[in-house]
């Protein structure tokens, strides 16, 4: 079907990558939840401190590779990213004609090379390569999160962060609430996209057009939200009653005193890959470094 | 500190109230129950809306506490703080939405959090898990995600987080209202297995039929106990079942008429097969011997030249396409729609009933095939919004949940101000709407949406939909989860439209009731594909193809053909208990007539 739609498609599940878990059981799904946040932090540092386009071009690889180890469809791995496409490329095109000042002053060292100048904007290669950097770390850290979510459930999360953050304890944090409220904040995500999607089927069979197009739409946007929000709200506060009664039937008092299915015990290859990813992540800032 | 009996439910003298909104009128839900639920019952708790069951229910597992008076778990007080970890680990509790009571999103992580409230190991969770998911057949889907499951999965997952704990009372709030029959036959038969294994089964009910297999029947009204004993006797006074407004299951009903004709009609029946023992015994003369099908009667048909409003041509959807969670919805569908026609759609859950209303709104479309609505492509009425919405309106699911302005009057008009009426124009179509759904206006325009009852605020979603107009009107499960008062009065509000004013209706429903007394036709719907068709008698004489599909026949259907068996001469496509009665009447008196 190529005719243009007037009414757009509403499948909100659609956008939510976060917290979709893919049971693939593969070695990532399986590993220890609190070792698994602890890869994936030194993987984000990696990622974060990188500068050169050499450990871009290998961390790019790295996320491959590791996509294809927790056997996750590479399509799925990068949805996130097609979606976030646009900002990226806005992002780009600003960071091309103004960049950050120092890379301009390294310009007037004469340590970059003038490529392109109108008016005030000079495009240089030190900003070019900035802009590759930027949109590389991007695309890799949107990837590594999918992949995170896509091999962990949020109740293992849950339970990594609660025991990452148990020495915290002591001094008074509370790990276990902290846990459970992301845990149930994750578990509502998709629920009140489809909760949404039916809110906007509904009204747009009541004759409300959704259709974004034609002059004013953003003002007809905002003016359709509050119809939307007000259901969905009565909604979300009508669930989150009866799931605390429902938590409180199961014999939930809100205490750690609390036992975990998955304390399962840490495995020799836990540590393997956590000291394979400290080494990566050396490797890569040594490579940085001397370039 | 322990006392009392060990191995029972013991209630004294308890009183609930509630305290009004900013310390208004304060509710009293219950007024002195005194109760004794001995382990290893099958119980069932009936009574009309606002009769206090909930409540009652709440305060067995102490997630209430008494006002006054006093509730025993085996002997724990719930007022003892202490005692509630125990207390809530013997009774478990399941409530009719599952999708309200899953914590985790996981399978097995949400059957596993009970256990885990308790501090067992997690080899002993583990093992619970696994056990409680192979109870309910959902071991194979431990990994899922459950806001992607069936709601008939749902609340077996539900009910297998409830049997982690391993409960000696498995309380259920209403906990097969919102499934599809097939649905509710596994809960049911799953609840029977159980108490065969001993557990003891509290279950809350509006379905009567649930209630004939029960050890014992309790029924509350205004927050006392109105009666308790066994089923035979609860149903066999129909005086007393008029006063606490429930009605009782189609067996009953149909003898309570029939005792008319019958005086000797045993006053105790109950089911299906003991009405059709009872009246092949009494039947004047011998039984005929009678197998040929006989011809229909009462027939509704439709003439057969009327313009088709809707026609669906291999109509093809999947959800989530190009993504992992791909799900195909449906699959070369194909059916036709007359204009005055009231058309039902019956089929399992996921079947795809949802997904082709939606479709043919206009909501979605279609990865391949075409959809015809009064002559026009609907791809090209897609563009013209507004012609669209006043030929089509939809009633979604729990449409309750969905109203957003603040008074009654405002959302009905929400849909014709949407279409640019005037003023007066709009005014009457809100008037219109709201008295042909049974909420004056005068009264009920100014109400706050959300004060009203759950059935009143289904009523006005309803009135929201007609208020367009619309030249076809679709309703995705009208009468789910509605008690039997309201269910009747919107199946009355859609039978007058049809008949005074020959409004087109489809209507998605898993109530087989629902589409015998409404439709002229039927479709059955499987996996995407609709597999049968036809005028609603020919559909639902077919027994065993319903049933192989998770469906059932009307409860009047099954009568007649256990009467059939027996040789009574009745036809086999008979549709609801008036007709049922009226046939046999007649072949009563034409059979007195001939000897």
């Amino acid at each position: 079907m190529s005719r243009r739609k007037r009414t757009p498609e509403w499948e909100f599940l659609r956008y939510v990558t976060l917290g979709q878990y893919l049971p693939t059981g593969s070695f990532i799904h399986r590993m220890h939840p609190a070792f698994k946040l602890l890869v994936f932090g030194l993987l984000v540092a990696a990622v974060t401190f990188s500068q050169t386009i050499t450990v871009n071009l290998i961390l790019l690889v790295t996320m491959v590779v590791l996509v294809r180890l927790a056997r996750v469809p590479v399509r799925h791995a990068l949805e996130g990213v097609r979606l976030a496409l646009p900002a990226l490329l806005v992002m780009a095109v600003f960071q091309v004609l103004l960049p950050p000042k120092m890379v301009t002053m390294a310009g007037s060292d004469g340590a970059c090379l003038s490529l392109w100048a109108w008016q005030r904007f000079v495009v240089t290669d030190c900003s070019l390569r900035l802009v590759v950097v930027s949109v590389a770390r991007l695309i890799e850290l949107i990837v590594l999160t999918t992949l995170l979510t896509s091999s962990t459930t949020t109740t293992e999360l849950a339970y990594g962060t609660e025991a990452l953050l148990s020495p915290c304890r002591r001094l008074g944090l509370p790990a276990h609430q902290l846990a459970m409220v992301v845990t149930i904040a994750l578990r509502f995500v998709p629920t009140l996209a489809l909760q949404m999607e039916r809110i906007v089927k509904a009204q747009t069979a009541r004759g409300a057009d959704f259709g974004l197009d034609g002059r004013w739409r953003f003002i007809r946007m905002i003016r359709r939200l509050l119809p939307l929000l007000v259901p969905l709200f009565l909604v979300s506060l009508r669930r989150s009653e009866t799931l605390v009664v429902a938590m409180a039937a199961r014999g939930y008092t809100g205490n750690a005193r609390r036992s975990h299915r998955i304390r399962q015990r840490v495995r020799p290859a836990d540590y393997l890959a956590l000291g394979i990813a400290g080494a990566f992540c050396v490797l890569m800032f040594v490579l940085d470094f001397k370039a | 500190m322990m006392t009392g009996n060990h191995h029972a439910i013991e209630i004294r003298e308890l009183h609930h109230v509630y305290a009004g909104p900013g310390g208004g009128d304060s509710i009293a839900a219950l007024r002195g129950i005194d109760l004794t639920l001995p382990a290893g019952q099958f119980v069932a708790l009936v009574g009309a809306n606002g009769s206090g069951k909930t409540t009652l229910a709440r305060h067995i597992n102490g997630l209430l506490l008494p006002t006054h008076g006093q509730v025993q778990v085996n002997g724990w007080d719930t007022r003892d703080r202490t005692a509630w970890p125990h207390i809530r680990a013997q009774v478990a509790l399941v409530f009719q939405r599952p999708e309200d009571q899953i914590v985790a999103t996981t399978v097995a992580d949400d059957v596993a959090f009970g256990p885990e409230n308790v501090g067992l190991p997690s080899e002993e969770i583990e093992r619970r898990v696994r056990q409680a998911l192979e109870t309910v057949h959902m071991w194979s889907c431990r990994h899922r995600l459950p806001h992607l499951l069936s709601v008939g999965q749902q609340q077996r997952v539900a009910i297998a987080g409830a049997l982690a704990l391993h409960p000696t009372y498995l309380l259920l709030d209403e906990a097969t209202a919102m499934l599809d029959p097939a649905g509710r036959q596994e809960v049911e038969a799953l609840l029977q297995r159980l108490h065969a294994q001993g557990m003891t089964i509290v279950s809350i009910t509006h379905r009567m039929e649930a209630v004939v297999p029960a050890d014992r029947v309790i029924a509350l009204a205004a927050g006392r106990v109105a009666f308790n004993g066994t089923p035979r006797c609860f149903f066999a006074d129909a005086d007393r079942l008029a006063e606490l407004r429930l009605a009782p299951p189609p067996a009953v009903a149909l003898a309570i008429h029939l005792r008319r004709y019958f005086p000797d009609l045993p006053t105790d029946i109950l089911t299906v097969e003991e009405i059709a023992t009872a009246l092949a015994r009494m039947w004047p003369g011998e039984p005929t011997d009678f197998s040929s099908p006989s011809s229909s009667l009462l027939c509704k048909t439709i003439a057969g030249d009327c313009p088709p409003a809707v026609t669906v041509e291999g109509i093809q959807y999947t959800y989530m396409s190009n993504t992992p969670l791909a799900t195909t919805a449906l699959m070369d569908a194909q059916m036709e729609i007359h204009t005055g026609e009231v058309v039902a759609l019956l089929g399992p859950t996921g079947a795809g009933k949802t997904t082709l209303l939606q479709q043919i709104a206009g909501l979605a479309s279609p990865q391949m095939g075409r959809i015809t609505l009064f002559g026009r492509d609907l791809e090209e009425l897609r563009a013209d919004h507004h012609t669209l919405r006043q030929w089509v309106g939809m009633l979604f699911q729990r449409p309750e949940e969905q109203l957003f302005e603040t008074y009654v009057g405002d959302d009905v008009a929400f849909g014709p101000r949407q279409l640019g009426l005037d003023r007066d124009a709009v005014r009457e179509r809100v008037r219109w709407a709201m008295e042909m759904v049974g909420l004056p206006f005068a009264d009920y325009k100014d109400r706050f949406t959300q004060s009203l009852s759950g059935g009143e605020q289904r009523k006005a979603a309803l009135a929201g939909v007609l208020a367009l107009r619309p030249r076809l009107l679709l309703l995705d499960e009208p009468t789910a989860g509605l008690d039997p008062q309201t269910r009747r009065d919107i199946l009355v509000v859609l039978e007058r439209l049809n008949q005074d004013a020959g409004q087109t209706i489809m209507i998605a429903t898993h109530n087989m009731e629902d589409a015998a007394e409404l439709a002229h036709r039927v479709y059955v719907i499987a996996e995407g594909e609709v597999i049968m068709g036809g005028p609603t008698r020919r559909v639902f004489c077919q027994q065993d193809s319903l049933v192989s599909l998770g469906l059932e026949s009307p409860a009047a259907t099954v009568i007649a053909q256990a009467l059939r068996k027996r040789g009574l001469p009745v036809p086999m496509d008979v549709l609801t208990l008036d007709e049922l009665e009226a046939v046999l009447q007649v072949s009563m008196k034409r059979r007195g007539d001939a000897l």
